[in-house]
């Protein structure tokens, strides 16, 4: 009976004690639902040129730059940050985390009320509400010094600019020219570009000749993915950011990528074993195990440093459009975070035209500003590659450039293709009952 | 003489209820650490859990909606399901063997410490180094594991990347990274019955599996409980290794809970609150059936 009473009394302690944490936690947790509505600090308008009374003021402070790099752009990163330092004596730490923790680590710095000051990133419309307006800092005609493709990723809905397009990607293929020619196969034309049948025709050709592993590989991404959509005439995101998923023709499209993954004659090893996550088949063309990766110009300059073989960049194949598919790296500075203006300055000086040439040269990256894509720039090695890449971007219809219409529901939707496609290469769905189901999901991210 | 006493007695009082008080001034820094970065968040999660965000920074009150969300996906259900695979068949197998290598390094008279660090070493690797140690060994068209099976003309198996051996291989790889903990707990275990009992029993003609079955075992039973709550916490707990092994492919097949509430939580739509639900809820499936280890270990013993 006593050792009954005494468990009773132990319970209502630990109920007590537990009972006060809670009420504790909940008193000191400020409500999670009145964050959304919280403040929005009042910037005062600054311009790309603070004066040097202004920029004495800035001397010896230091702002956070969260950083992710392709590899040989850190370098040049670097030097450009040391520029900076030396010039203003401003101090940038530059914060390098992995690409494939970004999104998370930014967003859970963002929830603490931790944001770096500014932030290179790949999917801006993920951090629209966050960002800093930069029309208020640059005016209204900013926007005007770089390309209309390459900035429309970063327009808010009313149209505002929130981040700056550092480097304009575009997809496309590599290929193995010592395999190609091992087979007797002819490389494909780089003014007339090659159709999706030549080129899985030519790929097949040079691995039956040369018994590599694999005749064609692509990234795992839903990004990649959308460049044959577009090549075959449909996208995830459509005219007007409505939803421009063409089931008919996304089946066409992805089709002939299904055969050769449940025929073995692409990696399905990689697609399949990785999960619910990206991955490329880099190591692959590296081993020279592939002879067509359809990947994009950020690989150029892995390349030049590390391929032991005779590499080069490929046209886009052509079905019903010709072209690869936009994207691109953008730097965008944080409303909430210790030195928004600061940020915004050096966001700005990071982007001038000597500074992006300097970065452009260096890291293969392709131009974001009209003054630099109008002059070129000199590449120091494999300009024939970045000359392919930049023509097919010309080549590149324009409703692919407006994939960002609809805030984040071009990565949502990317993301939902690739997890599809990998399904149905698993054999668990068919492709047009997956492009079905895809297509309803976009409606209801559109909507939101 | 009195008065003397009686002014010491409230004195003594104030020693004794000091005395009673210093344990616990000693036990509060830990009990404070404890609390601000165990109980503390654990509550706070369970808060989060009533709320919903798709960009993890600004958040709805949705009360229950997130548990009915989970409660209700059919994506869930399969990553309960694969949960429960894995766990089952992580528990038992991790049991059996470690019994049984510990009885068989107990035995032994010779090169104990070699064996013994050998069984263990794979406990002290990074779960992420033997997710890509095996992820290589398994692969299918170099792998080690396939290269070896070819020599008895097995053709090339795909481990990784058919849902029908996946789950087998994931199990075997936690298997091997834990076998060696287990093991040595039991070890300690056999190592703590008492010899005269097996003389006594030999005396009475037991020998060999006998004497294992009706001494061993059942004298084992308190740390074989040990290590079966371990294990279930352990199994419930997977992921890290998982993770890079076939990152929860494919198609899911090896998408454990744990990996379900990293992927709510961490890719994109960042999801806190549903993660924080699914947490909270691999919480009370574990405690229970801790408890319900626990009772049934104690019940069995009171027989």
């Amino acid at each position: 009976m006593l050792r009954n009473l005494s468990k009773v009394r132990k319970a209502g302690v630990i109920a007590a004690v537990a009972a006060s944490l809670l009420g504790a936690t909940l008193m000191a947790t400020p409500s999670l639902a009145s964050t959304a509505t919280k403040h929005t600090p009042v910037l005062k308008p600054d311009n790309a040129n603070p004066g040097a009374a202004r920029l004495a003021g800035w001397k010896g402070k230091t702002i956070n730059y969260l950083y992710f790099t392709d590899g040989p752009d850190e370098k040049y990163t670097r030097d450009l940050v040391a520029q900076f330092t030396q010039q203003t004596g401003i101090n940038v730490n530059l914060q390098i985390i992995p690409f494939a923790n970004l999104d998370s680590t930014l967003a859970a710095r963002l929830a603490a009320g931790n944001p770096p000051d500014l932030a290179r990133v790949a999917s801006p419309q993920l951090y629209v509400n966050d960002a800093l307006n930069l029309d208020q800092y640059f005016g209204a005609n900013y926007r005007k010094e770089f390309l209309p493709g390459s900035y429309t990723a970063v327009l808010d809905k009313n149209g505002g600019l929130f981040g700056v397009p550092s480097d304009l990607t575009m997809n496309g293929p590599l290929i193995n020219v010592d395999l190609f020619k091992k087979a007797g196969v002819p490389l494909p034309s780089t003014t007339k570009p090659w159709t999706w049948t030549e080129m899985l025709a030519a790929a097949k050709k040079v691995q039956a000749a040369t018994k590599t592993d694999y005749a064609f590989a692509i990234d795992k991404s839903g990004h990649r993915l959308s460049t044959v959509l577009s090549q075959y005439g449909t996208n995830l995101i459509g005219a007007g950011g409505t939803n421009g998923l063409d089931v008919a023709k996304a089946t066409k499209a992805l089709q002939p990528l299904v055969d050769m993954y449940v025929a073995d004659q692409a990696p399905k090893d990689l697609w399949l074993g990785s999960g619910a996550k990206y991955a490329a088949p880099l190591d692959i063309f590296y081993a020279q195990q592939v002879p067509v990766y359809l990947s994009g110009n950020w690989q150029v300059a892995a390349l030049a440093a590390n391929a032991k073989f005779n590499w080069a960049a490929a046209p886009n194949p052509c079905d019903v459009a010709c072209g690869g598919f936009p994207g691109g790296k953008f730097e965008i500075a944080f409303k909430k975070s210790a030195n928004p203006v600061i940020a915004a300055y050096f966001l700005n000086w990071l982007n001038k035209p000597a500074e992006q040439n300097y970065m452009d040269q260096g890291s293969f990256w392709m131009p974001t500003r009209v003054d630099l894509a109008n002059a070129g720039i000199k590449y120091p090695s494999n300009a024939a590659d970045m000359n392919v890449f930049i023509a097919d971007s010309a080549r590149t219809p324009d409703l692919a450039y407006a994939k960002d219409a609809q805030g984040a529901a071009f990565s949502n939707a990317a993301n939902a293709l690739r997890d599809g496609l990998t399904s149905v290469i698993a054999g668990k769905t068919t492709l047009t009952a997956m492009l079905t189901d895809l297509k309803t999901k976009i409606d209801g991210w559109i909507v939101k | 003489m009195k008065t003397l006493e009686r002014a010491k007695a409230p004195r003594r009082g104030l020693r004794s209820r000091r005395r009673r008080l210093i344990p616990y001034l000693f036990l509060l820094p830990n009990m404070a650490i404890f609390g601000l970065f165990t109980i503390f968040p654990a509550l706070r999660g369970f808060w989060i859990s009533f709320f919903d965000s798709t960009d993890g920074r600004h958040f709805k009150y949705v009360g229950t909606g997130n548990y009915k969300e989970i409660f209700s996906d059919q994506a869930v259900l399969n990553v309960a399901s694969n949960t429960a695979r894995y766990v089952i068949g992580y528990v038992i197998s991790s049991v059996v063997i470690s019994i049984a290598i510990a009885l068989m390094l107990n035995a032994q008279t010779w090169g104990k410490t070699i064996f013994r660090s050998v069984i263990f070493l794979p406990v002290l690797l990074s779960p992420v180094v033997i997710g890509l140690i095996w992820a290589n060994l398994l692969d299918r068209k170099r792998g080690g594991i396939n290269a070896l099976l070819a020599i008895v003309g097995v053709g090339k198996v795909p481990w990784l990347v058919d849902s029908k051996y996946t789950m087998w291989a994931v199990i075997f790889v936690g298997l091997w990274t834990h076998v060696g903990f287990f093991t040595v707990i039991l070890l300690a275990g056999l190592q703590g019955i008492d010899k005269n009992i097996y003389e006594a029993a030999s005396l009475d003609g037991a020998h060999g599996w006998n004497l294992v079955r009706t001494i061993t075992l059942p004298l084992l039973k308190p740390t074989t409980l040990v290590v079966v709550i371990l294990a279930t916490i352990q199994g419930f707990q997977s992921f890290d290794f998982i993770y890079t092994l076939t990152g929860g492919g494919p198609v899911g097949a090896t998408t454990l809970i744990v990996q379900y509430i990293y992927d709510s939580a961490f890719q994109t739509p960042i999801r806190y609150g549903l993660a924080s639900a699914a947490a909270v809820i691999l919480f009370f499936i574990i405690f229970s059936i801790t408890i319900l280890n626990y009772l049934i270990g104690r019940s069995r013993d009171a027989l």
